[in-house]
């Protein structure tokens, strides 16, 4: 029992199928994975191969239609549509590749958005935005909207925006593939600096040298791992 | 989310579509102006109709009158007003007081010449009829007999000032053929001349230019003397021209009515009166809401279609918003904000409108027309206000009902890979 309580993720058996013109398509096929807390975790995979899903499913954006998983003690099966927004917005922080920034709001409001929807006092959540974003070298950064942000500027807006809320999972989805060689440099030392902190993070991606920075490494292919 | 976090986002994203969010609220506004303004004119008549109505009398009154009315409304049975049914009425529950009255014969006043044609009223002192419109003088006291309380327009005939009528001394001849107005009207009998004292002048402007109060005995005298009749026999053979019955209180009047009705007896109200022109003008404002109304449909049309087209444009944020944690309930409550603030925003800005509008008119009428001088042509109350703001916000949660369900169940998934 004490193992199970040093586990951060535990999925078990996940698949997921779509429904595409006549033949269903399996995105996972009978997949397992334990995460303990703390890891930097790797997952690897050419495209197509599902680790995207697999990451959506842990992200509770997706619901596998076989299986069970467990974050940090919830078994998101469980939960209802409201119940896996408060997940999202308490749980788990989201990096995605395509940075996914409130075009219309200020960094620092970008960042606080989570709080907010959590309902948090306005001077609270500034006051944790501006910690965290203090924190990534972006507080100059604070009153710009994302349009007037380099492309590893907004990374790090984003980061921000998914440690505010303290998630015990930090989920990444390909955070480099919209960054030049330096930016997605600074961006996988950040990672690095973050899980020396203590910080769990699982990061998808189909680099090998991307994947090579983690603690470990798990491969991907046509929805199982291999070895 | 708090509150004020979803109105401080709501608030922005209508501020942010300005040109879309500006003709939608114009929309609303015109439509709700309209509601208004069409209203609180059917108000504006309903309130001078009755307005009108209550300077004739009181509302607690039951007017008897000395016939029975025909199954067909047309034929109609004389019925005999006695003392004995007087004292039947005075029984009726919640009947408070009950005051005779006899009409004498038609006749002039000597002093006054062709134009004092009168109609000499018998009434009972401190009778309805003699309440509160004196404009010199008294009333008729209790026991009292040879006097008379003139109209303004006769006392204006015979002394300069109204204080100057009373107190003289006028000639009365009734019975035989009378002028009254242009129509000259064959009386019974021969004329007969009596002297009373003017004791007070009432204001004719609001009941009779051709009534003279006199005291009730002195009335039924004279038509005995016109028919050769004693007036005791008087009394019964031809009985009173009228009863008014005075009820504790208008919500009574409908009953007593009935117990008149019931006696065999014409009863007539004008609380009957006021509840009729309720009903007809509560009629007379649906048909101009339902007007109005048909413009607030069309705004809610232009509501929904900016929702929608919000929904549309704003798939991408609203899967982010979804990723980062917003459940399906805070999307569907930020649109909805965002549908009632457009509503209510065009809610208030068509309250104003429609106020501003109702003054305008009415100033462009009496300008137009100072002779005609209303009361007031419009009326806006307090419900009429926020009934209108609560139609707009409630017309503008429905319109946005379907756009902020649409934005609620879309996918966070699909909506983050919408471009």
């Amino acid at each position: 029992m004490a193992r199970t309580t040093e586990l951060i993720v535990q999925a078990q058996d996940l698949e997921r199928t779509y429904e595409s013109g006549t033949a269903p398509v399996a995105a996972l096929a009978g997949l397992s994975l334990e995460v303990p807390r703390g890891e930097f975790l790797a997952v690897m995979g050419p495209s197509g191969s599902g680790k995207s899903t697999l990451l959506n499913i842990l992200a509770g954006l997706e619901r596998p239609t076989a299986g069970r998983v467990v974050v940090d003690g919830v078994d998101l099966g469980t939960l209802d549509e409201n119940g896996l927004a408060r997940y999202r917005r308490g749980s788990v922080g989201i990096i995605f590749q395509a940075f996914n920034l409130l075009p219309r709001y200020r960094v620092a409001d970008n960042v606080a958005f989570p709080l907010l929807l959590a309902g948090v006092a306005p001077d609270e959540r500034q006051k944790r935005a501006a910690a965290i974003l203090e924190r990534l070298g972006m507080a100059p950064r604070a009153g710009h909207h994302p349009s007037q942000l380099s492309g590893g500027e907004l990374q790090r807006t984003a980061i921000a925006r998914a440690l505010v809320t303290e998630p015990a999972l930090l989920l990444a989805d390909e955070p480099t593939g919209n960054l030049d060689s330096a930016n997605g440099e600074a961006l996988l030392v950040l990672l690095g600096e973050l899980h020396a902190r203590g910080q769990t993070i699982v990061l998808v991606t189909h680099d090998a040298a991307i994947a090579a920075r983690a603690q470990r490494v798990v491969r991907m292919r046509d929805g199982r791992l291999v070895a | 989310m708090r509150t004020s976090d979803l109105i401080a986002l709501a608030l922005g994203n209508v501020g942010r579509a300005r040109v879309r969010s500006t003709l939608t609220i114009m929309g609303v506004a015109i439509g709700s102006a309209l509601v208004v303004l069409l209203i609180a004119l059917a108000s504006g008549a309903e309130e001078n109709v009755k307005r009108s109505i209550f300077s004739i009398g009181d509302l607690r009154l039951v007017t008897v009158q000395p016939f029975q009315p025909g199954s067909t409304g047309l034929t109609a049975v004389a019925r005999t007003i006695t003392d004995d049914s007087v004292a039947k009425f005075r029984l009726i529950p919640h009947v408070g007081g009950a005051y005779r009255q006899f009409d004498a014969p038609l006749g002039t006043i000597v002093e006054g010449g062709e134009d004092a044609a009168v109609r000499p009223q018998g009434i009972e002192p401190n009778a309805p009829v003699d309440r509160g419109d004196l404009l010199a003088g008294r009333h008729i006291a209790p026991n009292e007999r040879g006097v008379a309380v003139l109209p303004g327009n006769i006392a204006r005939l015979l002394a300069p000032t109204l204080d100057g009528a009373v107190g003289k001394k006028v000639t009365l001849r009734l019975g035989g053929a009378v002028k009254l107005g242009q129509t000259r009207i064959a009386g019974s009998g021969t004329p007969r001349d009596y002297t009373v004292t003017v004791v007070g002048v009432f204001d004719e402007r609001n009941t009779s230019q051709t009534s003279v109060r006199i005291p009730l005995d002195d009335a039924i005298v004279a038509a005995a003397e016109n028919r050769g009749l004693a007036p005791d026999d008087m009394r019964k053979l031809t009985g009173y021209s009228g009863v008014s019955l005075e009820t504790e209180d208008s919500r009574w009047v409908g009953d007593v009515v009935t117990a008149v009705q019931e006696q065999g007896y014409s009863a007539f109200s004008l609380k009957q009166v006021i509840d009729q022109i309720d009903e007809g003008f509560g009629i007379f404002r649906g048909i101009l809401a339902g007007i109005g109304g048909v413009a607030l449909l069309v705004a809610a049309i232009g509501i929904a279609n900016t929702m929608v087209m919000a929904v549309l444009e704003r798939t991408r944020e609203i899967g982010i918003m979804k990723a980062v944690g917003a459940a399906p309930r805070d999307i569907r409550l930020l649109f909805l904000a965002e549908a009632g603030l457009v509503g209510l925003i065009g809610g208030v800005i068509g309250l104003a409108l429609g106020l501003a509008g109702g003054r305008l008119i009415d100033a462009v009428i009496r300008e137009l027309n100072p002779r005609v001088n209303p009361p007031s042509i419009f009326v806006v109350d307090l419900g009429l206000a926020l009934g209108s703001l609560a139609l707009a916000l409630g017309m503008s949660l429905v319109a946005g009902f379907l756009p902020s369900r649409r934005a609620m169940r879309m996918s966070a998934l699909s909506a983050l890979r919408y471009e």
